[in-house]
């Protein structure tokens, strides 16, 4: 499940929870994929070590090497996104980190925010807003549309928790 | 912050016409149109064949002379054979079949349009890119027919060196034809590349949630596995012939002996990209192949695990036979030894495959729509030629049959026929999905038989001229073989008036076929994400995770 709650109790700490978007290649993978490549692609210049046909080859499958490197490791680059919700007891904090680096961030107080769920109206189904400190921003639009209904319930529920607690 | 977006739908637009085909980003238009050029360019290349049949039919030369060439017979005076023009097309149908038909086609067309829908990938990883490759691929097409109208070898226009390029013949070709085709493969071979580096990025890193490697569908493995063979051998090609053209324009001598270089180094080099050269034509074929068998057998294909890890062996082993093209070039016996029985051991994954087809159709409810009569003459032809190439991988038996027509009947039954076939499987199966209209049933029918008898019978007489020893490559023959010429002209005209009937009918369908706007119009076991989609798909797709249930209908993998 690309999301985490880390639903710490206790004086002075907070919840926060986590969302990114889902990646079907690991690490793991990304790892072995290029290392078995290097050494397929190493494989015909055993044929010609020593020979001038050698850096005739050379260029061409280093420069493919570095292509496919470079190629997944932009992907991954771009779906680096990273949505960060605190829901402190007097202010909810939502940070959002896009690809490019850059930090948006979101603050309101607890007690005026207030969640909603669109089932059909917005870009994606069942589409989780929060709205408060007059904007609307939208929060996980790049899970799958049950993973949304599950954070949202889980979201009600800690942000009523809180609310009543005030 | 990403402000919400609650009425989300002002970014939709209409496309021109020449935005959407010209500047498409699009992975199911570029598909479209990488599958419309390489049937042009397949037309050109099937004309060469035409022309040359036409000329191999009688003994003697009647229609390629000196004096100019011919389209009748009703002899014009003197005609010197002009073996320069034979050549020219062979090398030009070579050239154009390899780099610009069938993998443009299977990994350009069916690979851009189906493989992002089959894992649910809302496009491909750099749809840009993707846009790149492909009009690479067509200036690189541009550049082959370019390279058959310059100035060439024996003062005339052309060249004439076999796709294969060896040198010293294409070192020492004269004019600029033979630059031009260098090019030529230099384009295709950076557009392949890059389509491939796109292709296994969107594989490894947009599947579905929930689609591990072993629940993805046949036919994108058959992609990805493609896609990686082309990672790896292109790089080797492009290398070769950069050296080439060094040693045409340079004065470099890396395949020259006076300078210390090694011309069989080239065949080594040329053939160490041009084995899996071949299973990047035919492995996306297996992938369509799968799909069409199972859902015309109502059954799940049969041994799903083995057959992706068939694909793989396949692909894996093609990188370690490639001497068996050059048993003549005098390579030492364990040499030969070790490359002869590698060769025959690619007959245990592709065994594999052919008996799990067969399996999945075994108790099944075959039913003989279009697409499952060109995988059935698949499965009959590939298998035919398969079984040829056990024959040939035979480094004693291979004396005798290397360079014959024995040869060019082989690797016409399983490229031609095999790939070729697949082709035409994919695109009556996929026709409804991609267009939203239905291709007459009748007409399909048509055409395959008339293309199954036609290749049949062009091809199958060679494997006797083979054995008779008519050489390959040459314009004219002994009166001795002239029967089996006669017989394999008339099949080649029989398969070209079905190519013809073939666009005839696939423009009437587009223009005015059945419409077909059910998402599904086979049956259940069509079960892949694409047939969840309405037909045609609308421009964006899956830009929402699409929920498993959706596509995981065999839990039991």
């Amino acid at each position: 499940m690309p999301y985490i709650i880390n639903n710490e109790t206790g004086e002075g700490k907070v919840t926060t929870i986590e969302l990114w978007p889902y990646n079907s290649l690991k690490p793991r993978g990304f790892a072995f994929f290029l290392g078995v490549t290097f050494a397929l692609i190493s494989l015909p210049l055993f044929n010609v070590l020593g020979t001038k046909v050698f850096w005739g080859l050379f260029p061409f499958l280093f420069l493919t090497l570095t292509g496919i490197w470079f190629a997944l490791r932009k992907s991954l680059r771009d779906r680096q996104i990273l949505e960060q919700l605190r829901l402190h007891k007097d202010e909810l904090v939502l940070i959002r980190q896009n690809p490019t680096g850059e930090q948006k961030e979101w603050v309101c107080s607890t007690y005026w925010s207030k969640l909603r769920m669109y089932d059909n109206e917005g870009p994606v189904a069942n589409y989780i807003t929060l709205r408060g400190n007059g904007r609307e921003v939208e929060l996980g639009s790049f899970l799958g549309e049950d993973e949304r209904k599950e954070l949202f319930h889980e979201l009600s529920r800690l942000l009523t928790k809180l609310k009543s607690n005030l | 912050m990403a402000d919400a977006a609650i009425h989300g739908h002002e970014h939709e637009y209409h496309r021109g016409f020449f935005t959407r085909w010209f500047m498409s980003t699009n992975h199911k238009d570029i598909g479209i149109l990488y599958l419309v050029v390489s049937a042009l360019v397949g037309f050109i290349a099937v004309s060469f064949t035409i022309y040359m049949r036409l000329e191999l039919m009688n003994p003697g030369v009647q229609y390629m002379c000196m004096e100019g060439m011919r389209l009748t017979a009703a002899g014009l005076g003197e005609c010197t054979p002009n073996g320069h023009l034979w050549n020219v097309l062979i090398t030009g149908h070579g050239i154009l079949m390899m780099f610009f038909v069938v993998i443009p086609a299977l990994f350009g067309g069916f690979g851009n349009y189906f493989m992002p829908l089959q894992i649910g990938a809302p496009d491909m990883a750099f749809p840009r890119m993707n846009n790149l490759s492909f009009w690479m691929y067509v200036a690189g097409t541009t550049l082959a027919i370019c390279s058959v109208l310059s100035p060439g070898g024996n003062d005339q226009l052309g060249s004439g060196v076999g796709w294969i390029l060896y040198p010293p013949l294409s070192v020492n070709e004269g004019g600029m034809s033979m630059d031009l085709a260098i090019f030529a493969v230099h384009v295709s071979g950076a557009s392949s590349i890059l389509g491939a580096i796109n292709m296994i990025t969107t594989f490894l890193n947009m599947r579905a949630p929930g689609m591990t490697l072993f629940k993805v569908p046949l036919f994108s493995w058959s992609i990805f596995v493609t896609a990686w063979l082309i990672l790896l051998a292109l790089p080797v090609l492009a290398g070769a012939i950069t050296m080439l053209l060094t040693d045409r324009n340079f004065g470099t001598t890396f395949f020259d002996p006076a300078g210390g270089g090694d011309p069989i180094l080239y065949q080594h080099i040329l053939w160490f990209f041009g084995h899996p050269e071949v299973y990047i034509i035919i492995l996306p074929g297996f992938g369509i192949i799968s799909h069409v068998i199972a859902t015309f057998s109502r059954k799940p294909v049969f041994g799903y695990l083995p057959m992706v890890w068939a694909l793989i062996a396949i692909g894996a082993l093609g990188f370690v036979v490639w001497a068996h093209h050059m048993y003549t070039v005098g390579m030492s016996l364990t040499q030969q030894s070790y490359f002869m029985l590698a060769t025959m051991v690619i007959a245990v994954p592709t065994g594999v495959k052919v008996f799990s087809w067969i399996a999945t159709m075994w108790g099944g409810s075959i039913e003989f729509k279009t697409p499952m009569l060109w995988a059935f003459g698949f499965l009959f032809l590939f298998t035919l030629g398969g079984v040829t190439g056990i024959v040939l991988s035979q480094a004693g038996v291979d004396r005798a049959y290397h360079d014959t027509y024995y040869v060019v009947a082989h690797f016409h039954y399983v490229m031609s026929l095999g790939a070729v076939f697949a082709i035409f499987a994919g695109i009556y199966f996929y026709f409804p999905k991609m267009t939203g209209r239905r291709i007459p049933e009748w007409a399909g029918q048509l055409h395959f038989w008339a293309m199954f008898v036609g290749s049949n019978v062009t091809f199958f007489p060679q494997h006797f001229l083979g054995r008779q020893g008519m050489p390959r490559r040459y314009i004219d023959y002994p009166e001795a073989f002239a029967l089996w010429n006669q017989v394999s002209s008339y099949g080649a005209f029989l398969s070209f008036a079905s190519f013809v009937f073939f666009f005839i009918v696939i423009i009437y369908a587009i223009v005015a076929g059945e419409k077909e706007t059910r998402a599904n119009p086979w049956n259940e076991y069509a079960d892949t994400l694409e047939w969840t989609l309405p037909s045609p798909p609308p421009e964006h797709t899956f830009e929402i995770l699409p929920k498993q249930e959706e596509w995981d209908k065999s839990p039991a993998h």
